[in-house]
């Protein structure tokens, strides 16, 4: 279970972004977070995903308080997240080729010995041919980075996913191919998944349920 | 299909552009080459007076001509031309690397420290930094090494704030976000993704910052401050010409700051291409 | 339905008319990337064609291309006629002084980042409007509140800077810039990206009422939705190379996409199957000498190895025939 209770968040503590936001998102169910651009629903996501730090509310993770946020948060906690971004651009060092990029979780948590194995497995699964991996984010397309962006998302086998716009930029096929890599995964690992965007239709195909941002900011 | 005819677009800017970094690139070989090789080699003593032959025009046996007693201003230009890189280039690293310092600093603790720190370097960019510089010189003996504190002291403020601006702005990136959710340690943020993206903009300022800090020496030079005036440096060099300018003699101004201008403009073409690959462009130029 | 929809040049003159159009990139090691192969199509008042495809097909690259805007490494081949003025061999100070903002108006990508973030929308237009149209000073700040009026634009928002206005009222502003030089093309380059799904309607309808009878809009997307919405025709683009051109209508209705990519990116979207199209697109540095999109296509055979030419309104040896019949 991802309990979010109470959240209040945002830049400026004068002026939080969002008050009292509560959401729940059952161990492999997948929630659709509605809502018009700039409503705070991707701060929302961030804090869910520990990566900003609320001003008031607390969130819950398997049960488990969430002991910090960003490199405060407890590794075991910030792993168990897989966070994929709106823009791939900005979500990917430019300096490292996608091979690198996919792998970075795993040498982060001293697991460089599966690089090979995992790497290939997995960006396999999202679409991503081997003449692709040695190059960087900038001799790619947006699509073809994101495809990247989600590999690295599940390199971890994360228990839960927060996908914020993942496919705003992205052309039709490309998202619904995205969304089958993801539904993949969630079928085979049981992961809760916490998808946040603006298209309406989209949500409703690909989610259990979708609540729209009215309903929780009332 | 038929062979098409294809048109060119935006060549010339193209070209211009090769040609200025081709053309920059030789002259700091040429100086660099100079500076390192003519001393040794040559072998000749570039404060040979000689005073029959003072203040002789341009001519095969002295193309820059002779100063006022006579020293060939071609090999003082060389040796100038070193004194001068030699101080722009340790200043310039001296600044770059208190600058990286204090901004990386600043912007990876923030709260009050940053708060503090970025207070002290506006205090310090609010006084003209040529005068803080005099200060700074006026406390030792003439020489060239209080020439390189005071320029290297004065001149980190600017990376600092470049730094800092960088990191904070790296950090703010979504691929932050992704590399903290996948356990990455402060270190290896730091180490993997914050420090590889700010290196180049500080190692371009510092590039940026040789020519600035050879027209400091030179300044203070000018003003009698910086290096004693037997030894030669672009600075020194300009400053004992004022006499001989007086009288009409031209060429013991005209070259040192030629020297000074072709060194300053060679430097700065090549940092500007340097800064043009720094962001990885391609796609953009592609717009795909 | 007819099938001559594609070629509809029952109308006089086109504004804009493209003809055998394409951009290579020179690369390092006197390699190319072909970014548009071949464009052809005809654009007249009053009528919108929507550019459809995924990201790196050169929708973006043809656009540019007809701005004068490519990069210095481009080559270009072919022409468009804006009137009498070939664009593609038009000089540089030709297309800033008489074409941009004056006969093409460019609707961008992304308003905030087009908009100068320092100023106010009213300076902004303002300065347009002298700019453009040769008002003097004291009667610009009139035409600057009428441009405003025009794309529907808040007068009482008009004194704010570009990043204290919503995504809707960007879009707005940056409609209301590319109205002032009354040009008689409009091109939107991915106007929606990004915006919500209410907004992406009412940005394109608006576009469609600003084309109203004189103009024409030339709206590239990769939002299929929004292209459904206002374009009489549509383009599909795939790996530099218009694949089907036809009727927006017969496309996204009845008879549907007759060339396999354009009917798998329409199966794609969440409304219909929700399936990808296997594979990716080839790379543009890289295209087969066939048909660029057999490597993915169900009906490919060997007579794909073959580059299928545009004809009736689609390049493909095996298009889906159903209705033709």
């Amino acid at each position: 279970m991802l309990e979010l209770d109470a959240v209040t968040a945002g830049y400026d503590q004068r002026a939080p972004v969002l008050r009292d936001i509560t959401l729940s998102v059952a161990p492999g169910e997948s929630v659709g977070l509605l809502g018009p651009s700039g409503c705070g629903k991707s701060t929302l996501a961030r804090v869910a995903a520990l990566l900003h730090r609320p001003d008031g509310g607390r969130v819950v993770i398997d049960g488990e308080r969430a002991g910090g946020w960003r490199h405060r948060a407890p590794r075991a906690q910030r792993t168990a997240f897989g966070v994929v971004f709106q823009q791939p651009r900005l979500s990917a060092d430019p300096r490292l080729r996608l091979a690198d990029l996919v792998a970075e979780p795993l040498r982060a948590n001293g697991r460089s010995g599966e690089v090979t194995d995992t790497v290939r497995e997995l960006t396999e699964r999202v679409g991503l041919g081997p003449e692709l991996l040695g190059r960087r984010p900038h001799e790619v397309s947006d699509g073809q980075l994101q495809r990247a962006c989600l590999a690295r998302a599940l390199v971890l086998r994360p228990r839960w996913l927060v996908c914020d716009e993942m496919t705003a930029m992205l052309d039709a096929s490309t998202t619904a191919a995205l969304v089958a890599v993801v539904e993949e995964y969630r079928r085979e690992s049981g992961a809760g998944l916490l998808a946040v965007g603006h298209d309406r239709v989209l949500l409703e195909r690909w989610c259990d349920r979708t609540v729209h941002w009215s309903e929780l900011a009332a | 299909m038929a062979e098409l005819t294809w048109k060119s677009t935006g060549d010339r800017r193209r070209s211009t552009r090769a040609w200025r970094v081709r053309g920059s690139a030789v002259t700091v070989a040429v100086i660099v080459l100079a500076v390192l090789l003519v001393p040794p080699l040559v072998q000749l003593d570039e404060q040979a007076v000689d005073l029959a032959a003072k203040l002789r025009q341009p001519s095969l046996a002295h193309p820059f001509g002779t100063d006022d007693v006579g020293r060939d201003l071609l090999l003082r230009c060389v040796y100038g031309l070193r004194v001068s890189l030699l101080v722009g280039v340790v200043a310039a690293v001296v600044a770059t690397v208190i600058g990286t310092a204090v901004g990386a600093a600043a912007a990876a603790s923030g709260g009050w420290f940053d708060r503090v720190v970025m207070r002290v370097v506006d205090l310090f960019s609010s006084v003209p930094h040529l005068l803080l510089g005099i200060f700074i010189v006026a406390m030792f003996s003439p020489g060239v090494w209080p020439v390189v504190v005071s320029v290297g002291l004065t001149h980190w403020l600017s990376t600092a704030r470049i730094v800092r601006s960088e990191v904070l702005s790296l950090r703010s990136r979504p691929y932050v976000d992704a590399a903290i959710s996948g356990g990455a340690s402060r270190l290896r943020v730091a180490v993997r993704h914050l420090l590889p993206g700010v290196l180049p903009q500080a190692g371009l300022a510092a590039v940026l910052m040789v020519p600035h800090a050879i027209w400091h020496e030179s300044a203070l030079s000018f003003l009698g401050l910086g290096l004693p005036t037997h030894q030669a440096s672009l600075g020194t060099l300009v400053q004992s010409s004022r006499g001989p300018l007086l009288a009409g003699d031209w060429w013991p101004t005209l070259f040192p700051g030629l020297c000074m201008v072709i060194a300053t403009l060679a430097i700065a073409g090549l940092a500007g291409a340097w800064r043009e690959r720094l962001n990885p462009r391609r796609r953009s130029e592609l717009m795909l | 339905m007819s099938t001559s929809t594609a070629v509809s040049t029952s109308t006089p003159l086109p504004v804009l008319s493209v003809r055998g159009l394409s951009v290579r990139f020179r690369m390092r090691g006197e390699k190319y990337v072909r970014a548009v192969s071949d464009a052809h199509f005809d654009l007249a008042a009053g009528e919108c064609l929507a550019l459809v495809g995924e990201s790196g097909c050169g929708k973006s690259v043809l656009a540019s291309a007809l701005l004068g805007l490519l990069p210095g490494n481009a080559e270009t081949s072919g022409s468009a006629l804006l009137g009498d003025l070939d664009l593609m061999t038009a000089d540089e100070q030709t297309l800033a002084r008489t074409v941009r903002g004056r006969r093409i108006g460019l609707v961008p990508q992304s308003p905030a980042a087009h908009l100068t973030p320092v100023r106010t929308v009213r300076s902004q237009l303002e300065e347009t409007v002298r700019e453009l149209t040769g008002v003097p000073k004291p009667r610009s700040r009139k035409a600057a509140e009428a441009a405003a009026a025009r794309a529907a634009f808040p007068a009482d928002h008009l004194d704010r800077h570009p990043h204290e206005l919503s995504g809707g009222l960007a879009q707005r502003a940056a409609t209301a810039l590319a109205l002032i030089g009354d040009a008689p093309l409009l091109l939107a380059d991915e106007p929606t990206t990004g915006l919500d799904r209410d907004l992406v309607e009412r940005t394109v309808d608006e576009l469609k009422r600003h084309t109203g009878e004189f103009r024409a809009l030339l709206m590239i997307t990769h939002d299929l939705a929004a292209a459904e919405r206002i374009a009489d025709r549509i383009a599909v683009m795939y790996a530099g190379r218009i694949v089907e051109h036809t009727d927006a209508r017969a496309f996204f209705g009845a008879p549907g996409p007759r060339h396999p990519y354009a009917r798998g990116l329409l199966d794609a979207l969440p409304e219909r199957e929700f399936t990808p199209i296997p594979g990716m697109p080839p790379e543009l540095g890289d295209l087969p000498t066939g048909c660029a999109f057999a490597p993915r296509c169900d009906r490919a055979t060997a007579a794909c190895d073959v580059l299928p030419r545009l004809d009736a309104g689609v390049a493909c040896h095996h298009a889906l025939e159903a209705q033709r019949a």
